[in-house]
């Protein structure tokens, strides 16, 4: 009994010495996602990404990289208690996080009082880096994605009139469509010329009331950002209405389901994104997508690819600033100018946005085509 | 006589403890730690709340997220600095007559119980007249609506957007000092005549109502106590967050709620405080079920969600095994 005891306790401390002999060597990323609940699908893409990075560039300063990804459940409560969780108990030197604009909300408050800066992938409501000197992004914000859309479809699809139907229950969906309206207005010089609003609510199935107005009004074009489920589905019913407009949305379309939900019906639905797997925009994105699609085989999404802009763009900042503290990574981020990224290159402005070009796919032939490249002003 | 001095006086060494407790905490604990005990406050204050309505009335109703989306958006509105409100509401500009407004926490978060306690008395006086699946069906309706509503209605609730910058009033002594007085007045009340007749009306209506007991009054009574402290609560959670959006105050959150009076036991003033404190403490501590575990010859893979399966678990086995609730004596109050 004895020995056994002994034995055990010997591959014990023959186990647990190596990692306690570099522990203190290792700097700490945290991640905190939703990996379960209704956003669980965008959460694990962004962590693939992450993973993706932390494979290609495991070392900064010399020191091993360690990230640490928890579950926010998709919930606000959860999200402030995992991120508040990753700093005192973790003790992360920075954050990447989350999908879900409310869910980064709910942790602003906590890195600006802790100091630890956070980057967000994905949320776009301009709200998360507002008035927060420790949160910052790699995507575009729904202004400027709203104003690209209205951009293309007066200049390219010579639009004169459009109609709006929005999910109103999903902030990205509002805040699109008012930047929409408000820069399609400008580019027509014309106040009537977004001839109908209309609102649905996520999970809904039937669109043809609103649909049935949209068509009475003849719009050149309907723009109609949301979930690709109930994107797909309001598309598919517009074309059995007779609508054939031109439908136009946001960067939430690029997903298989879009297409397989949609079918025919999404044939020609243009929407702006972050990335496109088909026309690499930087030396970095070949890099990314050759990964990618090693590791993972299959093509890369837009998620995976600002999860893995938020990592090396971390430790690009940590390289540079010499230093892997918290403040110096906070400063460092605060003065970022062109980062090459694998979504574009990369400046943050002042509020800790970043300002960089958007990519306009199209659906054609049950695929996503790449159309162009729209740089910021 | 004797024994009432005897648990009056063991419930003031219990009561100065918990104090003395909390404010150990306070001092050597790190945020991370204080916030879960924060929020074991406000899950508490839930709780009872639920328990009062479905416990002790026995009217099942899954209203609760309602009740709080109220009392949060109230908090979050009254509270919110001037400056903030404008650029909080940058799709339409703030209603008017809110514009202008900034409340301390202590009024706002009486507001914001009042508001919510009326709203269940709006609510309870038609709904209350169904029973059992049938007023559960109209109660989470009527949650639904209230998020729907804070939805659309950009100019006052900033709609899907949400609030962000609620000042952050809420600590331990202000979630765990409304906790304490909500165990006080839910004790109280129970020991009333009014608690009586909601025992009484629980047991059976028909008996209840041929002793005299007007059934509508106190339905409708124990339905608005209810609300009100629901509507405390979510001011709490509001201003604990910061935060706030529609979305947030989903049925799911109900059924957390729900999950702590079942396991504590229905009708149980003790038992779902305690339940509240275990549940939300262990939600945090399970997180090592989710990670991967490394046993030195084996590295699991972690699977996010494993520690939901756990309290799924608990709750099957209470249901099955002890249906009074995990920490209830089988006699009842």
């Amino acid at each position: 009994m004895k020995r056994t005891l002994g034995l055990l306790l010997l591959v014990l401390v023959l186990t647990l010495a190596p990692q306690v002999g570099y522990a203190d060597e290792v700097i700490k990323i945290g991640v905190f996602e939703p990996m379960t609940g209704a956003n669980a699908a965008g959460g694990e893409m962004t962590v693939e990404g992450i993973e993706l990075a932390l494979e290609i560039k495991g070392e900064v300063l010399g020191r091993k990289v360690e990230i640490i990804v928890v579950d926010n459940k998709s919930d606000k409560v959860e999200s402030a208690n995992a991120v508040s969780r990753l700093i005192e108990k973790d003790k992360v030197v920075a954050i990447i996080g989350s999908y879900g604009s409310s869910l980064s909300m709910a942790a602003g408050d906590i890195v600006k009082k802790a100091e630890v800066p956070a980057v967000g992938c994905s949320p776009t409501n301009p709200l998360v880096t507002l008035n927060n000197d420790y949160y910052f992004r790699v995507c575009f914000i729904d202004p400027f994605q709203g104003t690209v859309m209205a951009r293309y479809a007066v200049n390219e699809l010579g639009a004169k009139t459009a109609a709006v139907i929005q999910d109103v229950t999903q902030d990205y969906s509002v805040g699109l469509s008012k930047y929409f309206i408000d820069a399609f207005r400008e580019l027509t010089g014309d106040k009537n010329s977004i001839v109908e609003l209309s609102s649905y609510n996520t999970g809904d199935q039937d669109f043809t009331a609103q649909l049935t107005n949209v068509k009475n009004k003849k719009p050149d074009i309907i723009f109609a950002p949301g979930n690709y489920g109930e994107s797909a589905l309001l598309i598919r019913q517009a074309r059995d209405l007779g609508i054939d407009v031109p439908f136009l949305g946001g960067d939430t379309w690029e997903a298989p389901e879009f297409l397989s939900i949609g079918g025919d019906a999404v044939e020609g639905a243009v929407f702006s994104t972050h990335f496109t797997a088909e026309a690499p925009v930087t030396s970095e994105s070949g890099v990314f997508l050759a990964a990618y699609r090693n590791k993972f085989g299959k093509e890369a999404n837009a998620f995976a690819a600002l999860g893995y802009d938020a990592y090396m763009l971390i430790l690009d900042v940590m390289e540079k600033a010499g230093s892997a503290d918290s403040q110096a990574i906070r400063d460092g981020l605060a003065e970022v100018k062109g980062f090459v990224g694998a979504t574009g290159v990369i400046n943050l402005d002042e509020n800790g946005d970043a300002v960089k070009s958007a990519v306009i796919n199209k659906v054609d032939g049950g695929k996503f085509i790449y159309l162009t490249t729209v740089e910021p002003d | 006589m004797k024994i009432k001095e005897k648990s009056s006086v063991t419930l003031l060494i219990l009561l100065a403890l918990t104090i003395v407790g909390l404010f150990l905490a306070n001092k050597f604990l790190d945020s991370y730690k204080i916030r879960i005990i924060t929020l074991s406050g406000i899950y508490i204050t839930l709780g009872l709340s639920m328990n009062l309505i479905n416990g002790f009335t026995g009217m099942f109703s899954l209203g609760h997220a309602g009740f709080m989306a109220i009392g949060a958006y109230t908090v979050g509105i009254l509270t919110m600095p001037i400056p903030m409100k404008e650029m909080n509401f940058f799709m339409q500009p703030i209603a008017p007559f809110l514009a202008n407004v900034e409340w301390g926490f202590l009024p706002a978060l009486l507001a914001a119980g009042i508001i919510a306690g009326l709203a269940g008395f709006v609510i309870g006086a038609p709904v209350l007249r169904l029973t059992d699946d049938y007023l559960a069906i109209a109660t989470l309706g009527f949650a639904e609506i209230i998020r729907v509503v804070f939805t659309n209605t950009q100019s006052l609730t900033n709609g899907a957007l949400g609030l962000k910058g609620i000042p952050n009033y809420t600590n331990i002594w202000w979630s765990w000092g409304i906790a304490f007085v909500t165990i006080w007045f839910m004790t109280v009340l129970m020991k009333g005549s009014y608690g009586k007749a909601f025992l009484a009306i629980r047991e059976d209506e028909v008996a209840a109502r041929s002793m005299g007991i007007n059934l509508f009054k106190h339905k409708v009574m124990s339905f608005s106590f209810g609300s009100f402290f629901a509507g405390v609560a979510g001011g709490l959670l509001a201003a604990l967050l910061g935060t706030i959006d529609p979305n947030m105050f989903r049925i799911s959150l109900t059924f957390n709620i729900l999950l702590i009076v079942v396991l504590g036991g229905l009708g149980n003033i003790v038992g779902t405080a305690v339940s509240a404190l275990v549940v939300t403490i262990m939600m945090e501590a399970l997180r090592f079920l989710d990670e991967s575990i490394n046993l030195g010859f084996i590295q699991l893979k972690g699977i996010p969600g494993m520690r939901m399966v756990v309290f799924s678990v608990i709750l099957i086995a209470v249901v099955l095994i002890r249906r009074e609730g995990a920490l209830r004596k089988a006699k009842r109050v």
